[in-house]
């Protein structure tokens, strides 16, 4: 499937956000990432690392610039089409591990197959592969911490997405816990094939990437 | 009189209404007895006090295409005692029922219609002094000689003129007619043989001028049927000569005669009353009801001993003649023109009526 | 699983988690329901069975005369050339003695009705002994003394054939004998047949018909027919078809009906309201959730789905319960109160239950679309949020913004007073009952900001202490979230506080009402109901010469028809002195002056409503054949006959009709006369048995009052209906709130709040809200009471009251309702507090 995308998985060209709060500033972004690549974002507290991902994901709009996922103009399509592409090409992972309370833990991986009409066998598959193949029927408050976010990288990649868009993912967790997790992620990222984009502060974390940029009120630079 | 108790109860069934024998607290009806000299015109019209009456056209109407059908209008009167002092103009002191049927052999059985009323606005009326008979527009009115009657019934329209050619013919002695063993069972009963009619006739939108004979009965009794009697034969026949015969006997359960009468007027006007014992009724020929039980004497041979007698062959016009009330009173009986033969020549054509032959006739 | 089973499965889960919430918004839903559905299917049973009976009484014919007539228009008519049987009828409704309810009884001639409703015809039953039945017999259907019994006629009066049915004609009691019975005549109809000469007589109604059925000729055109007549027929009477006779039962408790269906539906509106303050409330808590499902790719259309099908599920559910009890309720009020509810409009018909699998899917679909409408706006908001945003926490109150602007709630105020300034429509008071409906939303749409406005009015001082402090900071900064909580005070308090002002009003003008129709001690009544009963002129003298009897007033009532299309209205005829018609009614606005020549007459408000008619009008009354010229004296209000009623001097009635014979009587009683004495007294020299009733006049007004109570039992049940699920609403509410805010109540424990500290601080919040939405409350309950008493009660039974407000009922509820929200808010937080304290810190939603 990737390889159907010759052209980068993500491509950033000049984008520039401001938010009338004037907390956050993104200008003259750019960046591409090629399948395969694992690429780390770190930057101080509201520089704008989430909105950088909000950009990608379709989940905001940039003032100015292009946002190109897999080779569609992300920033130009409506919602509904921005919500299809996300639902097909992108994985999250969130730092508060947002896992739904009352679905369980296999029903809460299951659900990017479900959205896309897929079978959710492929779930029993994931959740093994995370190793909470004995917890699938578990509601998620019977999950530690490092678990739950377990369960958020394999929602994430359940669906073999283009792109893995995490956010802090350890920012919750223990410092052993966050290093048995970003191993994981890095893993199974790798097992998927899947471009990734990694935000966080954590030297750690951004140690496990291919390549780690610092983001800056000037763009993106290389760390 | 017995024949005509058929109408009676025909009308007396079509609202619902079962004569019962005997009603106790009836008023006091007018008795039939002898001696008081029947008055014309008076006596044409109706007798309230009396409890039953009709007035009763039977005949033959002969058709331009050389056909002939019988015909039957009847308007019967009766005193229903009930509630003389009720002072509504609706208060049913006197009910007026009325009864047509054509017989066609083209058909091969009645078309009948009939219509039921209380006396009273106009609507529905037998009048005193004369014989003018209304009843929701079907109307019998006498005018010097001439009978005239407008009948606009389901399935046909009669308008005729009848005209008499001789004085009424009184039967039974000047009228009194006895009906039973007993001398109060009688009436008082005149006949209008001979009327010559003139009119038209409307079947399925078709009308045609039609000329003919025909035959009134004009009685009235307070008195009830002879209980040992089941039923009656009747007949009045037109002779080809100008003069009439009527002859009439009561049936008990065995079918041996109860009572028996008739008259004999001659073209000439004289007559002759029959006793009893100078009639034989002798069935020739039986008809099978699909309807029901009943099994008819269609073909009777009448013979009447002493001056004028003989004997005379009934034929019906056609076999089926029943008259089917089931619908109402549940009663089947057989009322048809007839042609009297002579010697295997006919003579006459006239009216046949049989009764009682299914089943005793619901009372 | 499928997206469509997805959207089931997340929709389903998300009710489970807050059943009682689901539970009550899914019941006020079937409350509304079930008493919708119940009075459609009471009253449609009813107008069936009308229908049925109409059909019946006509049977084949093509045209009917109605109205009273002498009998020589029979005769003309049967006359007419075009007419092939004409069946004339006479229907009295026969007062029988020791029963309220008469009987309708029909004289017709047997020979003619045979033809056209053989159905009327009787069969009688013959003896064993082969004729002399219990009729005697023979000509029995013609006999003046028989009558015929419908099956369920006979059943009402326990009776058989053979045996006597007394009647009271006059003050005497006569006796039928019930010769059979009318097997073929509707199951649900009280039916006596007789003969038509035997009812004039029996039943003392000489010379008189009620309606004449036809049958054409083939051929002939009864539009012909009736031109031809117009101008023959005397004043009173109409040509009708069958289908117009029936139309006219479905319109005569159509106005009844609709006001008991609009009560229905105010349940429901609370069902819907409810349904929406639960999915706010649900909404606002899962905003994190839906943000997720939004990034991880569901659509804006597949989350408004989701939220409308979790509506779908609470409003299905509860219209299937609801439509049980609707058919369950039917079934019982038919065997209990008959087919008009106590309206009293179907006499005579005793309907069975027909349900109509049409009706009842129309009713559960009404509910789904109830509850679905109370999700739009939810779905709408929650599909627009946008999500990065939204899978923050702390973000709920910018979701409430737009709700704190106030001109949402103005323009539907505005709205309102557009709608009152039209008139009804098509005689009901639709613009009416959408002014209320408006009224409702538009307070609602106003709390918040109206909330915001009464907050910054309490002194800061105030606020000093720690916990009222954040009580009314909370309130203050987060209007939306109170406004939800105190949407449902509101809602059901001002429907409740309306309609008590509205009965209370009611109460009381028709407490000085009775007072001002009921002058004299002691009434005398002949015959309530039913058309045989009355006092001959040689009665009306016994009882003025009777010792004890100061003075006796005379009153004679009857049926009088205005409009074929419409009910009779009642003709009064009493001792009124042109001078001074108050004294006996209770008019409304000055009398105008009538010339002397002139014959006045006073007319009912409805009258004036349904009729066009004004004081000083000139007018014809269809009385004595060629009509009554008479002149509008006045109006008077009228509280008993809603379909109108006509008073006029009792000389000039009988002047116009000849007619001396009176129902009703008003005694005063000589000085010192003891009132049952003068009651045996009367009854002697009237030698009348069980057809005479005496009442004292404060017995009339309390069975009168009595039957008014009762008959507003079913709204005072509603109140109730409305009271509590607005109770539940704020515990619902308060509850939602209380969880949603469970983090900060986590984080004030944290920093030293004791529990009863939390208690307190809900406490005040929950008294401070309802303590507002009581009184806005009642601001918009007296409004909304106002259009009632002003609009919609006169456009329904056309009588107007002046209003008086229940102060110390109203004060009291509103007491008990601050109370029970506050303690209700308490509970709530506690119940909260107790399971979710810790949960709330792991799951960080």
């Amino acid at each position: 499937m990737r390889d159907a995308h010759p052209s980068p998985v993500v491509r950033l060209r000049d984008v520039s956000k401001a938010y009338p709060g004037g907390a956050s500033v993104l200008r003259g972004l750019h960046l591409e990432l090629t399948a395969g690549e694992y690429v780390a974002v770190i930057g101080e507290s509201g520089v704008g690392k989430s909105t950088l991902l909000n950009l990608v994901a379709g989940l905001d709009a940039p003032d100015a610039g292009e946002v190109e996922v897999c080779g569609a103009p992300m920033a130009r399509l409506g919602d509904d089409q921005a919500t299809l592409l996300r639902r097909r090409h992108i994985g999250f992972v969130f730092q508060a591990f947002h896992v739904l309370p009352h679905l369980t833990v296999l029903q809460n991986v299951a659900l990017p197959l479900a959205l896309n009409g897929l079978s959710a066998d492929h779930a029993v598959v994931m959740l093994a592969a995370v190793g909470l193949a004995a917890k699938g029927q578990r509601k998620p408050r019977e999950l530690s911490g490092g678990e739950l976010q377990r369960v958020a990288i394999a929602r994430a990649l359940v669906h073999r997405p283009a792109l893995l868009l995490a956010d802090e993912p350890t920012g919750n967790l223990d410092p052993a816990t966050a290093s048995s997790v970003l191993a994981l992620l890095r893993r199974q990222v790798a097992a998927t094939g899947a471009a990734a984009i990694l935000v966080t502060h954590s030297a750690l974390a951004a140690a496990s990437a291919d390549r780690v940029l610092r983001l800056t009120s000037d763009g993106l630079v290389p760390a | 009189m017995p024949r005509r108790r058929a109408a009676w109860l025909l009308a007396l069934a079509l609202a619902g209404l079962a004569p019962v024998p005997g009603r106790a607290a009836g008023p006091a009806f007018a008795a039939v007895v002898p001696g008081a000299p029947l008055s014309f015109p008076r006596d044409h019209g109706a007798h309230p006090d009396f409890r039953t009456e009709w007035w009763y056209v039977t005949g033959w109407l002969d058709l331009p295409d050389g056909r002939s059908v019988g015909f039957q209008v009847t308007f019967f009167r009766t005193r229903t005692g009930i509630a003389p002092g009720n002072p509504s103009r609706f208060a049913p002191h006197q009910l007026v029922f009325a009864h047509a049927a054509l017989a066609d052999p083209a058909v091969g059985r009645l078309r009948h219609d009939q219509r039921a009323a209380r006396a009273g606005f106009g609507l529905a009326e037998a009048a005193e002094g004369d014989t003018r008979l209304v009843l929701d527009g079907w109307t019998l009115d006498r005018r010097g000689r001439t009978y005239a009657m407008d009948i606009l019934a389901r399935d046909f329209r009669l308008a005729l003129e009848a005209e008499a050619a001789g004085p009424p013919l009184l039967q039974g002695e000047a009228g009194f007619s006895r009906k039973g063993p007993r001398p109060a069972q009688a009436s008082w009963y005149y006949s209008r043989p001979q009327l010559a009619v003139r009119g038209r006739l409307a079947v399925e939108g078709r009308e045609t001028a039609v000329t003919g004979r025909a035959w009134l009965d004009h009685e009235w009794s307070s008195e009830l049927l002879d209980e040992a009697a089941v039923g009656w034969d009747w007949a009045g026949i037109n002779l080809d000569d100008g003069g009439a015969l009527t002859v009439f006997r009561l049936r008990d359960a065995r079918g041996n005669t109860r009572w028996a009468g008739g008259s004999r007027r001659w073209a000439d006007g004289r007559q002759r009353a029959f006793a009893p014992g100078e009639l034989a009724f002798e069935p020739r020929r039986h008809w099978q009801s699909p309807r029901g039980p009943a099994r008819y004497p269609v073909e009777m041979a009448v013979t009447v001993a002493g001056p004028g007698g003989g004997t005379w062959l009934l034929s019906p016009l056609l076999d089926d003649q029943e008259l089917d009330a089931r619908a109402s009173t549940g009663n089947l009986y057989w009322e048809g023109a007839v042609t009297a033969l002579r010697d295997g020549r006919p003579v006459g054509r006239g009216y046949l009526e049989l009764t009682g032959y299914g089943t005793r006739l619901r009372m | 699983m499928t997206a469509a089973r997805l959207t089931a499965a997340l929709a389903w889960s998300a009710l489970r988690t807050q059943p009682g919430r689901s539970l009550v918004a899914a019941l006020a839903i079937a409350v509304g329901i079930a008493l919708g559905l119940a009075i459609h299917l009471i009253n449609h049973s009813a107008v069936a069975e009308f229908s049925r009976a109409v059909a019946s009484l006509a049977g084949e014919a093509d045209l009917s005369l109605r109205g009273r007539m002498p009998e020589d228009v029979f005769a003309a008519l049967a006359g007419d050339p075009d007419v092939a049987v004409a069946s004339p009828q006479l229907e009295l409704r026969v007062n029988l003695p020791g029963r309220r309810e008469p009987l309708t009884v029909l004289g017709l001639d047997p020979f003619r009705a045979a033809a056209l409703a053989p159905q009327l015809v009787g069969r009688p039953v013959e003896a064993p002994d082969g004729g002399r039945g219990p009729a005697g017999g023979g000509l029995a259907l013609l006999e003046p003394d028989v009558v015929f019994l419908s099956p369920a006629a006979l059943e009402w009066l326990g009776l058989a054939p053979g045996d006597r049915l007394p009647v009271q004609v006059g003050v005497a009691t006569r006796e039928l004998r019930v010769a059979g019975s009318l097997p073929a005549v509707g199951a649900g109809r009280r039916l006596g047949v007789m003969d038509i000469a035997g009812a004039q007589w029996t039943l003392d109604h000489p010379g008189l018909l009620t309606r004449i059925d036809l049958r054409l000729r083939p051929g002939a055109d009864p539009a012909a027919l009736r031109a031809r007549w117009a101008d023959r027929l005397p004043a009173g009477t109409r040509f009708e078809t069958p289908g117009e006779s029936g139309e006219r039962g479905a319109n005569v408790s159509r106005a009844y009906r609709v006001n008991l269906s609009v009560l229905a539906l105010v349940a429901l509106f609370t069902g819907a309201f409810l349904v929406f303050s639960t999915q706010v409330l649900s909404l606002l808590r899962r905003r994190p959730q839906l943000a997720l499902l939004r990034v991880l790719g569901l659509t804006r259309g597949g989350l408004f789905a989701l939220v409308l099908a979790e509506g779908a599920v609470l409003g299905l559910a509860g219209s299937v319960a609801g439509a049980a009890g609707g058919i369950a309720i039917a079934a019982l009020s038919l065997r209990l109160l008959g087919g008009d509810l106590g309206g009293g409009y179907f006499n005579g018909i005793v309907p069975a239950l027909s349900v109509s699998p049409g009706a009842v899917a129309g009713f559960v679909a009404l509910g789904v679309a109830a509850s679905l409408a109370g999700c739009l706006v939810p779905a709408w908001s929650a599909a627009r949020a946008r999500p990065a945003a939204a899978l923050k926490a702390g973000d709920e109150e910018t979701a409430m913004a737009r709700v704190r602007s106030p001109w949402t709630g103005l323009a539907c105020f505005a709205a309102a007073g557009a709608l009152l300034s039209a008139g009804p429509v098509d005689e009901l008071p639709l613009p009416g009952y959408a002014a209320v409906a408006c009224l409702l939303v538009g307070g609602l749409a106003l709390m918040p900001w109206l909330t915001a406005r009464l907050l910054t009015l309490i002194p800061d001082a105030w606020a000093r202490r720690p916990v009222a402090g954040l009580a009314l900071t909370q309130l203050r900064e987060a209007p939306g979230y109170a406004g939800i909580g105190l949407a449902g005070v509101l809602a059901s308090f001002s429907l409740m506080a309306a309609m008590a002002i509205m009965v209370a009003s009611f109460r009381v003008s028709l407490a000085d009402w009775l007072d001002h129709v009921l002058p004299a001690q002691l009434y005398l009544r002949v015959g309530g109901g039913g058309e045989t009963g009355f006092l001959a002129p040689a009665d009306q003298e016994a009882i003025a010469a009777t010792p004890g009897v100061a003075r006796a007033d005379f009153l004679r009532s009857r049926a009088l028809s205005l409009d074929p299309r419409r009910p009779d209205v009642l003709l009064l005829a009493r001792a009124i002195t042109r001078d001074r018609p108050a004294a006996r009614l209770p008019l409304v606005g000055d009398p105008v002056p009538v010339p002397r020549d002139a014959v006045p007459v006073w007319v009912s408000e409805a009258v004036v409503d349904l009729y066009g008619v004004r004081a000083g009008d000139a007018w014809t009354l269809p009385l004595g054949g060629q009509g009554l010229p008479v002149v509008v004296a006045g109006v008077w209000r009228d509280y008993a006959r809603q379909h109108g009623a006509v008073a006029m001097a009792m000389e000039d009635y009988r002047r116009a009709t000849g007619d001396a014979r009176v129902n009703d009587v008003a005694i005063w009683l000589a000085e010192g006369a003891d009132p049952g004495r003068v009651q045996a007294a009367l009854r002697e020299r009237l030698g009348a048995g069980e057809g005479l009733s005496f009442v004292e006049a404060g017995e009339l007004r309390r069975i009168s009052l009595d039957i008014f109570d009762r008959s507003f039992a079913v709204t005072y049940l509603l109140e109730v209906v409305a009271v509590g699920v607005g109770l539940a609403g704020i515990a619902v509410s308060f509850g939602g709130q209380a969880l949603a805010r469970l983090r900060e109540f986590g984080m004030l424990r944290h920093l030293g709040f004791r529990r009863r500290d939390v208690d307190a601080l809900l406490a005040l919040e929950g008294a401070l809200l309802s303590a507002i939405g009581v009184a806005a409350g009642l601001g918009l309950g007296w409004l909304i009471s106002q259009v009632l008493i002003r609009v919609i009660n006169p456009q329904s039974f056309h009588w107007t009251m002046d209003t008086a407000v229940p102060w110390p009922l109203l004060l009291a509820v509103s007491a008990v309702l601050v109370a029970l929200a506050t303690l209700t808010s308490v509970v709530a937080g506690r119940r909260a507090l107790s399971v979710g304290a810790v949960r709330a810190v792991k799951e960080d939603w």
